[in-house]
């Protein structure tokens, strides 16, 4: 796993791509972060804009979603694996 | 059951394309203008309302019956005809392809049963007839204390065990579904994933979950998820039926299947009173297949909400930690300004300080001068001078030496006498010694 910093600086379309549990860790811990208390202003600033960042792709993550669905013994993406037997 | 082609009498009612319900009671009088008195009624007629009388009786349509099955057969169609009798009494019965499929044991002459079902009519024969849904071996509930031992032995082994229970993952990414292919189970699931968390994956291992052929399938259909990478979690479900309908997940092949789920595993059968060792087996028991849904994902139509409460959150505490900085430079601000009253007391109190020391040299000093005038006038009352300004006086021979007594001197002897304010020189005409210590007296 990606630590929350280089997620938030990952480009829109890699962030897209991560596991939406992960985005909304990583905005968990931000706020966790910020709530602290213990960093600069500076610091503080950016967590900020990570926050908003990560809150942005969450919410879009949500408004897209598609629920996927295959069958084992199917031809289809997820049954690429799958034993027919 | 075909339906008959329209009679006149329908085209009466009915538009022409209108198809006839077989439910439908015909409860309307036929209009009286064109029929002739008394009223003659055809067959058709007769048996329809007769099929109509049964299908409005309530009890009827929904009856558990207890009797013998007799002279079973099972013509090429795949239904099953039979009598079901006892003593005194005897009706025909008729079990239908789809129902035989699903029962535990197929009719036997002579078998003991308790059946459940509808009585009807069937019009083309003029007969009344029991449609059998299910079917029940008669006879001390065996599948209920097979159910009872096989649950003692399993609890045993600890397959039931609450310490085996594992927490469900909150964000699933990825969740295989064991259940059939066709039907309202594996629907429903997906339009509540659909509706819920559209973010997951799912991926169907299909099978049959119904009658002798549901144990072997359901036990395969599972390992070949288990199979699967990247699974998140496993959800087994099917809808809810009779005792001998869900006895696929009591059998143990299939408990055991689920209690050796590398994931957890939610066993969702039937609606909320079916219990069956699958479910007691499983990490958590749904009691409906939708609710296995539920129960297997967050609610995602909640997560905008709570992402925007942690998006509020984080401006929340950016704004206050500029209001901590702020409040920050205020103190030190106020500290900075607290320091000057300090020094001017400071100043002060040195001040204070030394005329404290001044006053209490000054005093000391005074002390000293009262003392040393104390010890001059002292002084000045010891010293000659001041016997001299008395009135005394001393006298002093040639040789300088004071005179205390007469017996030094000789008459004619030069003598030397001090006052306070001279000196006399003279000469001693003649000596007289005092009679007592006291020269006064």
């Amino acid at each position: 796993m990606i630590d929350d910093a280089t997620l938030a600086d990952l480009g829109d379309e890699e962030l897209a791509k991560q596991p939406f549990d992960e985005l909304v860790a990583a905005l968990q811990r931000t706020v966790q972060q910020l709530e602290a208390g213990s960093v600069g202003l500076e610091e503080s600033i950016e967590l900020y804009q990570r926050g908003l960042r990560l809150h942005t792709a969450c919410e879009a993550r949500l408004r897209d979603a598609e629920l996927r669905i295959s069958e084992l013994g199917r031809r289809g993406p997820a049954s690429a694996t799958a034993d027919d037997g | 059951m075909a339906d008959r082609p329209l009679s006149l009498w329908d085209q009466l009612d009915h538009e022409p394309d209108d198809a006839p319900e077989p439910m439908r009671a015909p409860a309307r009088e036929p209009a009286p203008a064109v029929r002739p008195s008394p009223r003659i009624l055809r067959v058709t007629d007769l048996n329809r309302r007769v099929r109509g009388l049964l299908d409005a009786d309530a009890v009827l349509a929904d009856v558990w019956v207890e009797g013998e099955i007799s002279q079973p057969s099972f013509p090429a169609s795949g239904h099953c005809f039979f009598v079901l009798k006892d003593a005194s009494s005897q009706i025909r019965a008729a079990l239908f392809r789809e129902e035989l499929a699903r029962v535990p044991v197929p009719p036997r002459h002579g078998m003991q049963v308790i059946v459940h079902g509808r009585v009807r009519a069937y019009e083309p024969q003029g007969v009344y007839q029991l449609y059998v849904e299910s079917i029940t071996p008669a006879g001390a509930g065996d599948l209920h204390a097979r159910y009872e031992q096989l649950r003692t032995e399993l609890a045993a082994a600890g397959l039931f065990d609450d310490e085996r229970k594992r927490a469900i993952p909150r964000w699933p990414r990825r969740i295989g579904v064991v259940t059939s292919p066709v039907g309202a189970v594996w629907r429903d699931i997906q339009n509540v994933l659909r509706r819920r968390y559209p973010l997951v994956e799912l991926l169907l291992s299909p099978s049959v979950v119904q009658g002798a052929a549901a144990a072997p399938t359901v036990v395969r259909a599972l390992q070949r998820l288990y199979a699967q990478r990247d699974l998140d979690l496993v959800i087994l479900a099917r809808g809810g039926g009779s005792l001998e309908d869900l006895w696929g997940f009591n059998d143990e092949r299939v408990v055991r299947a689920v209690a050796n789920a590398p994931v957890p595993i939610i066993v969702g059968v039937g609606h909320e009173s079916d219990v069956t060792l699958a479910d007691f087996a499983a990490d958590l028991r749904a009691p409906t297949p939708s609710a296995a849904a539920e129960l297997a994902t967050p609610d995602g139509t909640q997560l905008p909400a709570i992402l925007a409460r942690y998006r509020d959150r984080a401006a929340a505490a950016l704004t206050g930690r500029v209001e901590d900085r702020q409040r920050f430079l205020d103190a030190e601000a106020r500290a900075l300004s607290r320091l000057a009253p300090d020094i001017t007391t400071a100043r002060q109190r040195a001040a204070e300080l030394v005329d404290r020391a001044a006053r209490s040299v000054e005093d000391r000093l005074e002390r000293r001068r009262v003392g040393l005038a104390a010890v001059r006038d002292a002084l000045r009352t010891l010293s000659p001078a001041a016997t001299l300004e008395r009135g005394y006086a001393v006298a002093r021979a040639a040789d300088g030496s004071i005179v205390r007594d007469v017996d030094v001197l000789a008459a004619g002897e030069a003598l030397q006498v001090t006052v306070a304010r001279g000196t006399v020189d003279t000469r001693v005409e003649r000596t007289r010694a005092h009679d007592s210590e006291d020269p006064f007296r």
